[in-house]
C-alpha cells in the first residue's frame, strides 16, 4: 500500500534519514522504533508533504508523493495524529472533528461529513459526550482520541501515528493501543511512530528499528520483542517501570 | 508483507522490495558493527546509503574464505559475543579454522529454511527422517535434524553408522525420507543391489541429496535401484549451512531461499556480474542473518539463473549447479577440502618436504577420499619401515581429523 525506496532527507546541510526502504501492507500496523532523533517522525513528515526536501520514492498504492503538499496527501487518503495531539484547545471536540472533514468540506460533501462524523462518534464514545465541551479541557488521553478522532475525519486509508503514547499514564497508554488495534481490525492500515517499543510491538504486526537515520533491523514484530539487540537499546524498561521512576 | 510459508508467491515487485529492505538493513548492521566491513567499504570509496538498488550491490567489495580465516575467530561477528548461542567451526583455508557463530533467531531461521526445503521435497508428519552425512557436515547434521522436526516428521538424526547398520534402521524403523550425500546414497544403493536386498521391503520413498552434485546417470541409478524420487539441496559446508537453494517438485533447477539470501552470478575471474542465464560462480549475499552476516561472499561454485520462472510457480528464482569449481576446493562428500590446508597439515605432522606434494580427489565404488602422494626424501627417510609407517598413520589421522575426509598418504619415490 505504501512502499518507500532510499527515502534521504534533510534539515539544512544535515542528512537525518539517509536511504531508507520500507513497506507498508494493507490492513497492518508497521511501527517505527527508535531512539529519539533516529529520524522516525521525519519518516512521517516526508509521506505527508510536510517536509518538501526529500530525495527518493514514496508511492501510496502505486501513486507517487513527490512534490505534494500535505492536503493534496491528505486528499489521496493519508492523514496524520501527530506527536502531541495538537487539538486546538479553545474550540469544541465538535469543532475540532470537523475540521478534520475539511477536505469533504471543500467538495461540498457535507452529507459524507456528517456520515463519518456519526462512525467517529460511534467509536469514541467520549467524544460525543463532550461535543460542546472546549478541547482544552479534555484529559490527555481524550485529547488524544481527539487527535484520532479528527485524522479519521478525512477517511484516510492509511493512519500515520506519532508518538500516540506520549504523555499518558500506562493505563490511558493501554487504552490508546486498543484503539489502535481496533482501527488495524476495522481495515485500516496504521504506520505507528513509537519510542515505547514494547507497547508498540506488542501491537503491530511488523516493525522497523532506526538507528541515526537508517534502518538496522526489520521483521515481524514477535520477533523483534524477543530480539536481543532491540531488547537492550529500547526494551530495558518498558512504560510501567518508566512512569515508577517518575514518580 | 508475506510471512516465510508464502515467499514463494510475492510477486517479483514485493520480493525485491523486500530483498532491498533487507539488503539496506543487512548491510546497515555489518557496517557499523563489524570494522572489516566498514574498512572495506571505505576503501572501495562507498557507504551504504549507496546501495539504492539490488544491482548497487555490485559496488560493494568481495568476501572471500580467506578473510573468513584471517579474522578468526571471533572478528566477523556482527553482534555481541553474549546474543551468540551457538558456535561452529569447520576447516578453514588455512591452520585456522573457519569459525561461525549464530543468535538464537539465526538458528530460528535456518530452522524455517531446512524446513521450507524439506516441505518442497514432500515431507510431512507421517514421515520417518533419516539422516546420515558424513563426519565433515556434521554442523549440517544438526541443521536438517532441527528442519526436519519443524516439519514434525519423526526424525532419526545423524550418527556415524557401518552400511549394514543403515540399511538395518531403514528397513526396521520404516524410513521414508534419507537425507544424505550423493555419494553415500551410491555407496548404500551398490551394496543393496549387491546384497540382493529387496526395496520392496524399504518404505524408503525420497532421497534428499546434499553437499554435492549428483550426475543425471547417478541419479537414474539411485532412483531405479533404491526405487525413490530423489531432491537435490545446495549449501555450504563452511558457512552458513545447508539448503540455500533446494529442489521442488518440477526438478528443474534448485529455487534460491530469495528472502533469506542474494545471489549473484559472477565471472569468476574479472568479478564482473553477468546477465540471467550465464554461467559463473555464485556471490551470496546474507540478506537476515545476524551473527554472522556474508556480503559477496565467494562461493566457488558455479551456477547460472534460470530466466524463466518455474512450473511450480513460485517466484524464487532458481540455480542450475554445475559440478566444476571456480576454485581450488575440492569437494569431498560435501565437505569442502583447501589445498592450502593439506599443505599446511602435511607440513606439522611430517615437516617441511623436500619434494613436491601431490593431493587429489580419488573415488573407489561411490566413496571419494582424498590421496595425498608424499615424496620419499631423506626428510622422512627411515631404517625402520615401522617408524614410517607410524608416521604415516599419524599424518592420515592428523588430516582426517582436521579435514573431516578420508584419507590416504602413499609414498612416491618418483613422482612424474
Amino acid at each position: 500500500m505504501l512502499r518507500i525506496q532510499n527515502l534521504t532527507c534533510y534539515y539544512g546541510r544535515i542528512r537525518a534519514i539517509k536511504g531508507v526502504s520500507l513497506s507498508v501492507a494493507k490492513g497492518r500496523i508497521i511501527t517505527l522504533i527508535g531512539a529519539n532523533g533516529a529520524g522516525k517522525s521525519t519518516i512521517l513528515s516526508a509521506i505527508c508533504g510536510i517536509l518538501g526536501n526529500w530525495e527518493g520514492e514514496i508511492t501510496f498504492e502505486g501513486s507517487s508523493l513527490k512534490a505534494l503538499d500535505p492536503p493534496s496527501v491528505v486528499k489521496l487518503g493519508i492523514s496524520l495524529v501527530p506527536e502531541g495531539r495538537l487539538v486546538f484547545p479553545p474550540l469544541s471536540v465538535m469543532d475540532n472533528l470537523k475540521l478534520g472533514a475539511y477536505t469533504l468540506y471543500r467538495k461540498n460533501n457535507s452529507t459524507a461529513a456528517a456520515e463519518t462524523l456519526e462512525q467517529v462518534m460511534d467509536l469514541f464514545p467520549i467524544l460525543r459526550q463532550r461535543a460542546n465541551q472546549p478541547a482544552g479541557t479534555l484529559s490527555g488521553g481524550e485529547q488524544q482520541m481527539l487527535a484520532i478522532g479528527r485524522a479519521l475525519m478525512a477517511r484516510p486509508r492509511l493512519l500515520l501515528l506519532d508518538e500516540p503514547s506520549m504523555g499518558l499514564a500506562p493505563q490511558i497508554v493501554e487504552k490508546i493501543l486498543q484503539t489502535i488495534e481496533f482501527l488495524r481490525d476495522n481495515g485500516y492500515t496504521i504506520l505507528l511512530v513509537e519510542q515505547n517499543a514494547r507497547a508498540a510491538l506488542e501491537i503491530a504486526d511488523r516493525g522497523y528499528v532506526f538507528e541515526t537515520g537508517s534502518v538496522v533491523l526489520q521483521g515481524e514484530a514477535s520477533s523483534l520483542l524477543e530480539d536481543q539487540d532491540v531488547k537492550r537499546a529500547f526494551l530495558g524498561k518498558d512504560y510501567g517501570d518508566f512512569y515508577e521512576d517518575r514518580q | 508483507m508475506k510471512t516465510a510459508n508464502n515467499v514463494g508467491s510475492m510477486t517479483a515487485d514485493e520480493k525485491n522490495q523486500l530483498q532491498l529492505e533487507r539488503l539496506q538493513s543487512s548491510i546497515n548492521r555489518a557496517y557499523r558493527n563489524v570494522p572489516f566491513h566498514r574498512q572495506r567499504f571505505a576503501a572501495a570509496g562507498t557507504e551504504p546509503s549507496h546501495i539504492q538498488s539490488i544491482p548497487d550491490i555490485a559496488r560493494l567489495p568481495f568476501m572471500k574464505r580467506k578473510h573468513l580465516s584471517e579474522h578468526y575467530p571471533y572478528d566477523l561477528f556482527a553482534v555481541p559475543l553474549r546474543d551468540i548461542v551457538r558456535i561452529h567451526t569447520a576447516p578453514g583455508t588455512t591452520r585456522n579454522p573457519t569459525v561461525s557463530g549464530y543468535t538464537q533467531q539465526d538458528l530460528h531461521v535456518w530452522q524455517q529454511i531446512l524446513a521450507r526445503g524439506l516441505h518442497a521435497a514432500g515431507v510431512t508428519p507421517h514421515d520417518i527422517l533419516q539422516i546420515n552425512l558424513s563426519p565433515g557436515l556434521a554442523n549440517w547434521g544438526r541443521d536438517y535434524k532441527r528442519g526436519a522436526e519443524l516439519t514434525e516428521a519423526s526424525v532419526i538424526p545423524n550418527i556415524p553408522l557401518s552400511i549394514e547398520k543403515k540399511v538395518m534402521l531403514l528397513r526396521d524403523y520404516k524410513t521414508s525420507v534419507l537425507v544424505t550425500t550423493p555419494a553415500m546414497a551410491m555407496e548404500l544403493a551398490l551394496y543393496i543391489k549387491q546384497q540382493g536386498i529387496n526395496t520392496n521391503a524399504l518404505e524408503l520413498a525420497r532421497l534428499i541429496l546434499a553437499g554435492d552434485l549428483v550426475t543425471p546417470d547417478n541419479r537414474r541409478f539411485l532412483e531405479e535401484t533404491l526405487n525413490v524420487t530423489t531432491w537435490l539441496h545446495y549449501g555450504l559446508s563452511e558457512v552458513p549451512g545447508p539448503a540455500i537453494a533446494f529442489e521442488c517438485s518440477q526438478h528443474q533447477g534448485l529455487h534460491i531461499n530469495e528472502d533469506h539470501f542474494l545471489a549473484e552470478i559472477v565471472d569468476p575471474d574479472k568479478g564482473t556480474p553477468l546477465p540471467d542465464g550465464e554461467p559463473g560462480e555464485l556471490v551470496l549475499t546474507t540478506l537476515t542473518t545476524r551473527a554472522f552476516p556474508l556480503i559477496r561472499f565467494r562461493t566457488g561454485d558455479r551456477a547460472s539463473i534460470y530466466t524463466q520462472a518455474c512450473g511450480c510457480g513460485s517466484s524464487l528464482r532458481r540455480i542450475q549447479w554445475f559440478a566444476e569449481r571456480t576454485d581450488e576446493i575440492m569437494n569431498i562428500d560435501g565437505v569442502n577440502v583447501h589445498g592450502q590446508l593439506v599443505l599446511s597439515n602435511i607440513e606439522e605432522t611430517i615437516g617441511r618436504l623436500s619434494g613436491p606434494v601431490y593431493f587429489f580427489v580419488q573415488q573407489v565404488g561411490a566413496k571419494k577420499y582424498l590421496e595425498v602422494w608424499l615424496p620419499v626424501s631423506a626428510d622422512i627417510f627411515s631404517d625402520e619401515i615401522k617408524e614410517l609407517e607410524k608416521l604415516i598413520h599419524y599424518a592420515e589421522n592428523k588430516l582426517r581429523e582436521n579435514l573431516g575426509v578420508p584419507v590416504d598418504i602413499r609414498l612416491r619415490e618418483k613422482i612424474e
